[in-house]
């Protein structure tokens, strides 16, 4: 599936528009992404930090793309999810990356890590499992 | 515990809304009921925060960001002298799909506090819909002590 498609299958979802964010590089059991910094996102209105549902929303969002790229209606069904916050994100770009750990017949396991200055300094890890039936 | 006195109640109700900016503001947020026992918060219906063309499946992301937001009233309301808070992690399980078009309430407390920790539980459902929830939650928040708590730090952050 080429990312053209797949930023058109983004570009769809309200919010998904309202994370701001597009695909940048995917695979059968990856995806990567990149969600631009918006005023709507901010937690803390005096550090100006991303609000840490945004950074857990975006990491889900980026998940089910990982899982289900090429959704017809509605991106993959999440069932659950655990997020470690590492470090704060702070205004600018944040990145996120999904591995499919496991995808199977009914259920997908979904690891996820998100960053802004280097992959190793990470803003929040987190797993997602999601109901593919 | 103490019980949370009216003025302090609209203190807080004011700082909520003195954000000017952020995810909190774009949710609407309405506090409805807050006590030691705990907080109620109702977040209005908004088509940005859907899945769907028809805009009436919400995305698990904002009942996540929702928890998260009403924990963190929770433990401002249950805790006292904490200078600021930050989320050190959050499980989410997605109880049924949040298809409505209703008000969401999100009902939240913290049922352990520590000198550095709180620890939060909360749920979700549509107004009027308290038999079947619809997210239920979990978190665990580091504390700052300090002085200058939460409410000044924005009221003052506010006023320059």
């Amino acid at each position: 599936m080429n990312l053209q498609t797949v930023n058109a299958n983004v570009a769809r979802v309200p919010f998904f528009r309202f994370l701001n964010f597009e695909v940048q590089s995917m695979d059968d059991f990856h995806a990567e992404a990149e969600m631009t910094f918006e005023a709507h996102h901010i937690g803390n209105p005096i550090m100006e930090h991303y609000h840490g549902g945004i950074i857990a929303s975006f990491m889900e969002a980026t998940a089910a793309i990982a899982v289900q790229p090429d959704f017809t209606e509605v991106p993959a069904k999440p069932i659950n999810l655990t997020v470690d916050y590492l470090r704060p994100g702070v205004k600018g770009p944040l990145y996120a990356r999904a591995n499919v750990t496991r995808k199977g017949k009914r259920i997908a396991s979904v690891s996820v890590i998100t960053w802004q200055t280097g992959r190793e300094k990470q803003v929040a890890e987190g797993l997602y499992h999601f109901l593919l039936v | 515990m103490a019980e949370i006195s009216r003025e302090y109640m609209e203190q807080i109700a004011q700082m909520w809304n003195a954000r000017g900016k952020g995810l909190i503001t774009h949710m609407a947020l309405e506090i409805e009921n807050v006590s030691s026992e705990g907080v109620r918060v109702r977040m209005p219906f908004n088509p940005d925060f859907c899945v769907d063309k028809d805009q009436t499946l919400l995305h698990g992301g904002i009942l996540t960001a929702l928890l998260d937001s009403v924990f963190g009233l929770a433990n401002f309301v249950t805790i006292k002298g904490v200078s600021s808070m930050a989320t050190l992690d959050l499980r989410v399980d997605y109880l049924r799909a949040a298809r409505s078009r209703a008000d969401v309430i999100v009902s939240a407390h913290c049922f352990r506090k520590t000198r550095h920790i709180a620890f939060n539980a909360g749920n979700i459902w549509f107004d009027g819909h308290e038999d079947a929830e619809i997210a239920r939650g979990t978190a665990s928040f580091a504390l700052t002590r300090g002085d200058t708590s939460l409410l000044e730090a924005m009221t003052k952050g506010k006023a320059s």
